[in-house]
This record gives structure tokens, sequence and C-alpha cells, in this order.
């Protein structure tokens, strides 16, 4: 048998019944079109939270003070009394991240695969501005906190260790902070009082790029020994780790670990009174929480696959029955079982595979119309549209077996006579 | 001249519920390679059973069936697939064509079966010796009776075959179309062709050159018509 005279046959009989053969395919445009749809859809969710997440820079690793996730039960278990820090913030309260720790950490020779180190105490004070008292976001940190961020200055300098040994009252302030105080006027060398203290302005960021975990442009930077006597704190709320690059970072971790554990004097990780995490892990977690999801709803929507299948099956009966004079001719002019077999077969996985072609289409087109009112861009991988051709693919197989079964098998006498 | 088609002793026997329904009882018959034969016989008489165990749509439930010096009496369906497509050109009384499908490809239509060379050349060439080169592009239900059947003719003809088989070929025809149809048939006879008509019709008949008739599943009267 010839196949490509068999795919061309196969295409006329198809479009011989033009208006039918749209219809039957319906339901396998709607399925492969729904399947696409959401599959890019949760492609480009995946997408821009990740992006959201790598604006946290990829090799960096944040330890914060506090039980890991995994210790949550233990810890439930064995304090029934209440927490220990209760009632006064459980950031200061509770904060075990010391400047010991980052002074360890710090040390170039004993862990040359840690670019920087920056250590964070926030929190919000009481800003003296021309308008009124405000409050703002107030961040002790030191300039490694400046790289690590990636954040840059437009205007004057950022301070530096000797600042933050000898507590200096100086302030760095963020883009829009800077202009919402001054406007256009030029805040360097001003003073700046915050909750009482006067601080002199040193230095303006850049505008930087924001993200749904900070808003860098929109609070003031202060040495942490400045702040770490204003929130009357001694510890950090949090330590930022710069790894030389992403695939030390895993080894970095148990590092940091380490040498935390040593300098807590704690001998069972168990116990460990600091988590460390990195936006590998935030990014694995909020991956596999995505990939779950598109999943669940591929799998929704492959349903209306399975009833567009039947479609088929169905259609291909009827067209079976119609054409019974035709198997029938065939048969007596030399084709055998097999032949008419696959004759029906190749139709139906080509009505399919038209179906599912089309139904690409649909899946992208409904992507391009939702991307306006979601915020992203939904993201036709070339796997998706792989699978939905295999599946429509198999889905013509599978449903249409039984009719071309049917017809391979009709007794070419009977089908001649057929009225 | 050699024997195309050697029957002997051929019986078809249709088991039913109740009785056994002898549709064709101990036939022998030969038919010589170029020879133009009519069966004939009246509905009920085994004609169209013969018809069928001759073109290898049916098996005969006893008997031997020698088609081109070959026992073809018990062949698997697959086989027998083969010897149709290669040794026997059908024409049929209706449904002939294939549906929205235009000339060429109705004739070239065994060609997708077997293995065959050049058939656009044949196809193109059978085409003209029936008289349709002019509506070799037309679609099937753009042509008129008497054209449908020469089509078939010509797609009998494709595969050159040992034997035309031809049931009720001007059955659905009129006078003068039957008439060129069957001038058709002697044409290509003339040219060597071994042509088997199934018809209950006298005139058609008469083309023939040897009519046998069929009564109760029996040859009756065989007789000589050398025209």
């Amino acid at each position: 048998m010839k196949f490509l005279i068999v795919f061309k046959q196969s295409l006329q009989a198809i479009f011989a019944n033009k208006g039918r053969s749209f219809l039957t395919t319906l339901g396998i445009i709607i399925g492969i079109g729904s399947v696409i749809a959401l599959i890019s859809l949760g492609a480009g969710v995946k997408v821009s939270i990740s992006d959201q997440i790598s604006t946290l820079g990829t090799n960096n690793i944040t330890i914060m003070p506090g039980a890991g996730f995994n210790q949550g039960a233990s810890d439930s278990d064995g304090s029934m009394g209440g927490h220990p820090g209760g009632g006064s913030g459980f950031n200061q309260a509770s904060s075990t991240l010391t400047v010991k720790d980052l002074k360890s950490l710090s040390n170039k020779s004993q862990y040359p695969q840690i670019k920087q180190v920056s250590g964070q105490i926030s929190g919000s004070s009481i800003f003296k501005t021309p308008s009124g008292d405000r409050r703002y976001n107030i961040l002790g940190t030191s300039e490694s906190y400046m790289h690590i961020q990636n954040l840059s200055l437009s205007q004057g300098t950022f301070y530096k260790q000797t600042d933050i040994d000898n507590m200096a009252r100086v302030v760095v302030l963020g883009s829009q902070l800077a202009s919402d105080l001054y406007g256009n006027k030029d805040p360097l060398g001003e003073p700046l009082r915050i909750e009482g203290t006067s601080y002199r302005i040193i230095g303006v960021l850049t505008r930087a790029e924001e993200s749904s975990f900070n808003n860098p442009n929109n609070q003031a930077y202060v040495p942490y020994s400045a702040a770490a006597e204003s929130f009357k704190s001694q510890n950090f709320n949090s330590i930022t780790v710069q790894a030389e690059n992403e695939e030390v970072v895993a080894e970095v971790k148990k590092e940091i670990k380490k040498a935390l554990l040593a300098n807590h004097k704690i001998s069972d990780e168990k116990l460990a009174d600091f988590n460390i995490s990195s936006s590998a892990d935030l990014l694995s977690a909020v991956s596999s929480i995505t990939n779950m999801l598109t999943s669940l709803l591929a799998g929704i929507a492959a349903i209306s696959l399975m009833v567009g299948g039947i479609g088929i099956m169905n259609i291909m009966l009827v067209s079976v029955t119609e054409r019974t004079r035709e198997i029938g001719l065939r048969k007596a002019v030399g084709a055998k079982t097999i032949d008419i077999l696959a004759q029906f077969i190749i139709e139906a996985v080509m009505l399919t595979m038209i179906g599912g072609v089309m139904g690409i289409g649909l899946g992208y087109l409904i992507g391009k119309i939702a991307e306006p009112m979601i915020g992203f861009t939904p993201i036709v991988t070339g796997n998706s549209v792989a699978l939905a051709v295999g599946v429509s693919s198999f889905i013509g197989l599978l449903f249409g077996v039984y009719p071309a079964a049917k017809a391979s098998r009709l007794n070419p006498i009977d089908a001649l006579r057929y009225e | 001249m050699s024997n195309v088609i050697e029957l002997q002793g051929i019986s078809k026997i249709y088991k039913t519920g109740y009785e056994d329904i002898i549709a064709l009882k101990d036939i022998d018959l030969t038919i010589r390679n170029g020879e133009f034969v009519a069966i004939m016989g009246a509905s009920g008489s085994g004609k169209s059973t013969l018809m069928h165990i001759l073109g290898l749509l049916d098996k005969p439930s006893s008997g031997k069936y020698i088609l081109d010096h070959k026992d073809v009496s018990r062949l698997s369906a697959s086989n027998q697939a083969v010897i149709r497509n290669q040794q026997i050109g059908f024409v049929f009384q209706q449904f002939n064509l294939l549906p929205r499908t235009s000339v060429l490809n109705n004739v070239l239509l065994p060609t997708i079966y077997g293995k065959t060379r050049d058939n656009l050349a044949r196809a193109t060439q059978i085409i003209e010796e029936v008289g349709l080169s002019d509506r070799i592009k037309h679609k099937s239900n753009q042509l008129s009776g008497g054209q449908i059947q020469r089509v078939a003719i010509a797609r009998a003809l494709i595969m050159e075959p040992a034997v035309i088989l031809a049931d009720e070929p001007t059955g659905n025809l009129d006078s003068k179309r039957s008439q060129e149809i069957m001038e058709l048939f002697r044409k290509i006879n003339k040219k060597g062709k071994t042509i088997i008509l199934i018809t209950h019709e006298e005139s058609v008949a008469h083309y023939a050159d040897r009519i046998i008739r069929l009564r109760d599943g029996e040859i009756i009267l065989p007789e000589e018509l050398s025209a």
C-alpha cells in the first residue's frame, strides 16, 4: 500500500465533509485548546514568579533567626508554657544573629566561597519632615548590603565600616524617600531627625526595581550599630550571605550552618536557633506548587479531550456505515483487511491531529487574549505543543481503532450490495 | 489456446438454521484465454454465487478452481485480495466508482493495493482507449451512467488482469448506452482480453462468443455462438 496516496485520500475524505469534520474535531479543538491555554498560563505564572525571586539574587543566602520550617512540630510539643520571648515583638526579642556571626562569616580566608556578607536590623521610625512627622522603614546595615542587592548611589557616598564602628549618625536615602522628603532639592549634607536623633544625609540611591518582597526605594539606610541602639537590639533580623556563584550555594549553606552552630554553642543541629534559606529553595518550592496546579488544571481539561475522542469515534462509525459500498469496492479491487484498517485509522488520526493543531492555535489565542487581564505573559512551550499533538493523535488512534476494525471486517459481497 | 479458468465440481452450500441451501451444484466449467463468455440465468439461478466464486469474493464449499494455472480454491482472505488485485478486473452494475474522486484516481484505485510501474502513463492510455480523455480530471459525480461504466472498465484493465468479470454492466443503462458499452467490451476482447459477463438479458449476452446458462445452480445448456 502506498502511504502517500492513503494520506491524500484521507485528507480528501476529511475535506469532502468540511462542516461535519469541523464539528467532529471541535471537541478535540476545545480540549487541546484548553490544555494548551492552561499549561501556558501555568508556565507564565512560574516564569513571572521566578523573575521576582531572581530579583532577590540567585547567589544570595538568607539567615533568619528562629526555628526552621521542619522544626515546627517539635517546637509546639516542647513549649506548651507559652513563648519565651513573648510580647515585645518577635524579631527583636528572639533574634539570635549576632555581630559575631557576621564577623566570622566575613572571614575571607576561612570562607573563600563567600563573596560578601551583610547583616540587617530593620524596623520603622518617625522621621521629622517639613510636612510633619512621618513613619518610614529604616534598615541598619553595612555597605556590602548595597552590593549584594545590586543597589547603586546616585549622589554622595555610602557609609563605611569606620562609620559603623564609630556608630556615626549618617543616613543614605532610597530614591523615593529622598524625593518625598526633599523634592528637587539636594539633600546631601542636610540634617534629618529620626526618632529624636539627628542624622546627616551622606548619600541617595538610584531608583531600583521593586519586587513583591521589598521596596528598596522607600527606606533609609543607617549603620547597623546606630540602628541597634535606636531599636535597642544588638542582634540582626537577618544576615544575607552572597556566595561566589550559584554552584557553591549549597556548600556555603553547610559552612554557614557549621559556623553559626559553633558560635551559638549548639551541638545538635535540630536545635538550631536560626534558619538558612536561599532563593533557589524558594524557587523550587514555588515551582513545585505551580507545576502541581498546572497539571491539575490540565488534567481537568484533558477530560474534554476524552469527550472529543468519543465524538470522533461516533462520527467514524457513521462514516464507515455511509461508506460501506466504498469499502466493498476497495476490497473487490484488492484491498486487504489491513489496508482498510490502516485507511480508517489514518483518517481518524489525521482528523484528531488537525483538531490538535487548531486547538494549539486556540490555546495560544486564549493566552494572548488573557495576557492583558492577568498581567503576565503565558508561555506556549514546545513541550506542550508536542504533548498536544501526541495526545490528539493517540486519541485518534484509540477511538479510531474500533470503527476501522468494523470497516475492515466487512465482507466485500455484503458491502457491495449494501443499500 | 490455454485455459484461463477451470472449475472442477464446484459446489456452494449456504447453511442456514433449518435447511442447507444449495446455490451451486457440482459445476464444471472451462474458459479459454481470450474468450468472451456470458453467464445467463434468472435470479436465484446461482449466477451471482458463481460470479462471486470466479471473482474470489467467496469460497466454494467443495471443488477446485484453477485460475491462470494456479489452484485458488483454498486461499486465505488476504491472498484472495492479492489475486483479485492482480488477476481479476471487476465491472459492477452500480457503485463502481469512488464518490467525489476524479476519473484518473478512480482508474488508479487498484494500483494503491498492488505493485505496478508506470501507472500514470498506463492509466492515461487506457482512459483514452475507453474514450474519456477529455474527462480525465472530472469527478465521478459529474459523469453520465455510460461514462461511469467506461471508467469502471478502464479501472478493470489497469492491472492487466487475466480476466474481466462484468456483473450486469449495462443493468442501469438505456439500450443505446448498453450497446456502446457492449461494443467497448467487444473491442477489448478483440485485443485478447478474456471477458466473463454475467447478465439476464439475451440482447446483451449475444455479444459474447459463448453463453453458459444456469438454472437452480446447474449449467443447463452450453451452446456455441461463434459470431
